[in-house]
């Protein structure tokens, strides 16, 4: 199928007290329409700057973007409206994501009014997305403020935000991180219901490897602002090929008594990064560590369909 | 016997609504040498229980009733500077936000020194010695102990707080969320520091957390909390593997497995009561596929299943059958 949209060479420096930081490098990656791309890694390794440039809410320094065949990179003006209307962003915090002064009901107006959809569709469009976030019967709901719903009905609201102009693909960064643990797995459905029968491509960015496995067929594995590994969800928590990512897996506690209590494959932390960054950001930390490491960055090979990986290790598998 | 345990215990907070008991006739005992997960979710009162064992409510906030039973000795009945005497000493607090504990314009080395000379009545050599002993202990290089929290990432922040925790030897610890700020990896290693140290100090440790998984690998008890009270304690092993309270079936139903793609998570429909008009009967009947009438209008009592298991459910009886029932989405969507 070919992609919704694809990303090619992405690069972001930040100039920091004369220092070149290099916060993202080289990142490539497509997402087509019905599936759900993650991006994993812990803070600091670029995910978030990834998903900012995709959204053209940040400048890449370097690379390409784009969306159902145009390229978006330089986009503006109206180019850049029409885009915005079909690549959404669900806010990771839904206590700030809402003016509280507004209704809900006009929280969902707004998008419709930027984006130009006649009035006539408003009533059934707002009806509609309310259904889809369950949040029913709409006309209870619609006069509400912010303060006067819970963490779980408000990312509900948001969702609708996000939904309401028709997107084709939906950005969501942490989508359940600040909320309760009872309510996550109602949102997470929501998003999950609204891909399959929507056919939206989405694309997550998450800290937490459970929360990816259960909303997206493919990943990518970041460290440091590179891509180390990438492939089916499923395969790539099985069999990890990197040695980060088969660190990361490890890392995630389970809710069951018996578990793997062993310690990581891992060292020190992630403010060990070599200073020299000609070859690979992960040799200070790798238990597998090679001579060659140190000279030479791994490029990412295919080592089986669909599945990539930036390790020298032969046996990366 | 239990090093402590909480009898009966309300904890209120004065509100522009009027008096909220955020802590409600709650009982909670803890083992010494055992690591006692808390789990609920924001309101619960997990936090505020935490801060009312360690004696530092906030001004709007105090005991309205109950005892606490530490060492043998009822808290309540301790003066200010008694209670003060036992903090860092006894019983000692991780906060969430290491920053929180640490002070941003002083050096490690300062802030260890304070307690240690202070509290601990160390001379200024022995806390020196102290600092380093604390700082290998916790896994942080001796020669940081001149660095200022700034220059610490989130772990080793988290390390140094733990390490002042455990400065004074206390035989309770009470860390607050202590892993929820923390990168997945971070997070594990800070849990494995919890662990080494609760068994080679033999501590106990309250781990106060919203997250089941964190409970299941680092916790030997648990301790389910749910509009101020507890709903089901016991063996982590019994609690997690056969709950007997509904509100903890859905909870482990409720998030994902790293390890398992073909689950569907269970949400839990609806939210917690207003504790200022607090239901007549179960606090969670109206979140409960289960309920009936009795659940609305009589509180369950707090009832042994088991050795070392407690629960709060007038159908605890039937709690095979409803743990079948409580993995399907449609029992739970009900409610909705």
């Amino acid at each position: 199928m070919t992609a919704l949209l694809q990303a090619e060479g992405l690069q972001k420096t930040f100039h920091s007290r004369g220092r070149e930081v290099h916060a993202v490098q080289n990142v490539s990656l497509s997402v087509s329409p019905g599936e759900a791309l993650g991006i994993v890694g812990e803070s600091g390794c670029g995910k978030t700057t990834t998903a900012r440039m995709l959204l053209r809410l940040e400048e890449p320094s370097a690379g390409r973007i784009m969306f159902d065949g145009a390229d978006i990179t330089n986009a503006h003006g109206r180019h850049l409206i029409a885009y915005r209307a079909r690549a959404q962003l669900v806010f990771q915090n839904p206590f700030d994501a809402l003016n509280p002064r507004f209704t809900i009901r006009r929280s969902l107006t707004e998008p419709l009014r930027n984006f130009a959809i006649p009035v006539s569709e408003h009533q059934d469009r707002i009806e509609s997305v309310m259904r889809r976030v369950r949040l029913v019967p709409a006309e209870s709901w619609l006069d509400r403020r912010p303060h006067e719903l819970s963490g779980g009905q408000l990312q509900r609201v948001v969702l609708a935000r996000a939904l309401i102009s028709g997107p084709s693909l939906i950005v969501a960064d942490e989508p359940v991180s600040m909320l309760d643990v009872s309510v996550r797995a109602g949102i997470l459905n929501v998003l999950r219901d609204a891909r399959d029968s929507l056919g939206l491509a989405a694309l997550y960015i998450s800290h937490d490897l459970a929360l990816i496995r259960y909303v997206c067929e493919q990943t990518i594995v970041m460290y440091l602002g590179r891509i180390v590994e990438q492939g089916p969800t499923a395969e790539l928590i099985s069999r990890p090929a990197h040695p980060y990512t088969r660190a990361l897996v490890a890392a995630v506690p389970v809710a069951r008594v018996e578990q793997n209590r062993e310690g990581l494959p891992i060292r020190g932390s992630l403010s060990d990064a070599p200073p020299d960054p000609s070859g690979c950001l992960f040799r200070n930390r790798c238990p597998s560590v090679m001579p060659r490491c140190a000279t030479e960055a791994p490029t990412l090979r295919t080592i089986a369909p669909g599945r990539m990986v930036a390790c020298h290790l032969e046996g990366a598998m | 016997m239990s090093l402590l345990s909480v009898r009966d215990l309300t904890v209120t907070y004065d509100t522009q609504r009027g008096p909220v008991r955020a802590v409600d006739g709650l009982d909670l005992d803890v083992p010494a040498g055992s690591i006692t997960g808390l789990v609920g979710e924001s309101g619960c009162g997990k936090s505020t229980l935490g801060r009312a064992l360690m004696g530092v409510l906030p001004d709007r906030g105090k005991i309205a009733a109950g005892e606490v039973i530490f060492e043998g000795q009822d808290l309540q009945t301790f003066s200010a500077s008694a209670r003060r005497a036992l903090r860092w000493r006894r019983m000692a607090f991780i906060p969430q936000t290491a920053m929180n504990a640490l002070d941003p314009v002083q050096r490690l080395s300062a802030q260890m020194a304070e307690i240690l000379i202070e509290r601990g009545g160390l001379s200024g050599r022995e806390a020196t010695a102290r600092s380093s002993e604390l700082f290998r202990l916790v896994g942080l290089d001796p020669a940081r102990l001149a660095a200022y929290p700034h220059h610490f990432s989130g772990g080793m922040r988290q390390r140094a707080s733990i390490a002042l925790a455990l400065a004074l030897n206390p035989s309770l610890v009470i860390a607050d969320e202590p892993v929820t700020a923390l990168d997945v990896i971070v997070q594990r290693q800070v849990l494995d520091v919890l662990r080494e140290l609760q068994a080679r100090l033999q501590l106990s440790m309250i781990l106060v957390t919203h997250d089941m998984a964190v409970v299941a690998y680092a916790c030997d008890r648990v301790a389910v909390m749910y509009a101020g009270q507890i709903v089901e304690a016991g063996l982590a092993a019994e609690v997690l593997e056969r709950p007997l309270h509904p509100y903890t079936m859905g909870l482990t139903h409720a998030f994902p497995d790293v390890h398992d793609s073909q689950m569907s998570l269970v949400p839990i429909e609806g939210s917690p009561p207003d504790l200022h008009t607090p239901p007549p009967g179960c606090r969670f009947a109206a979140r409960c596929p289960f309920a009936d009438a009795r659940c609305n209008n009589e509180p369950p009592p707090s009832r042994p299943f088991g050795p070392d298991h407690l629960v709060a459910c007038w159908h605890a009886e039937d709690a095979t059958t409803l743990r079948g029932r409580a993995a399907d989405p449609q029992t739970w969507a009900a409610i909705a």
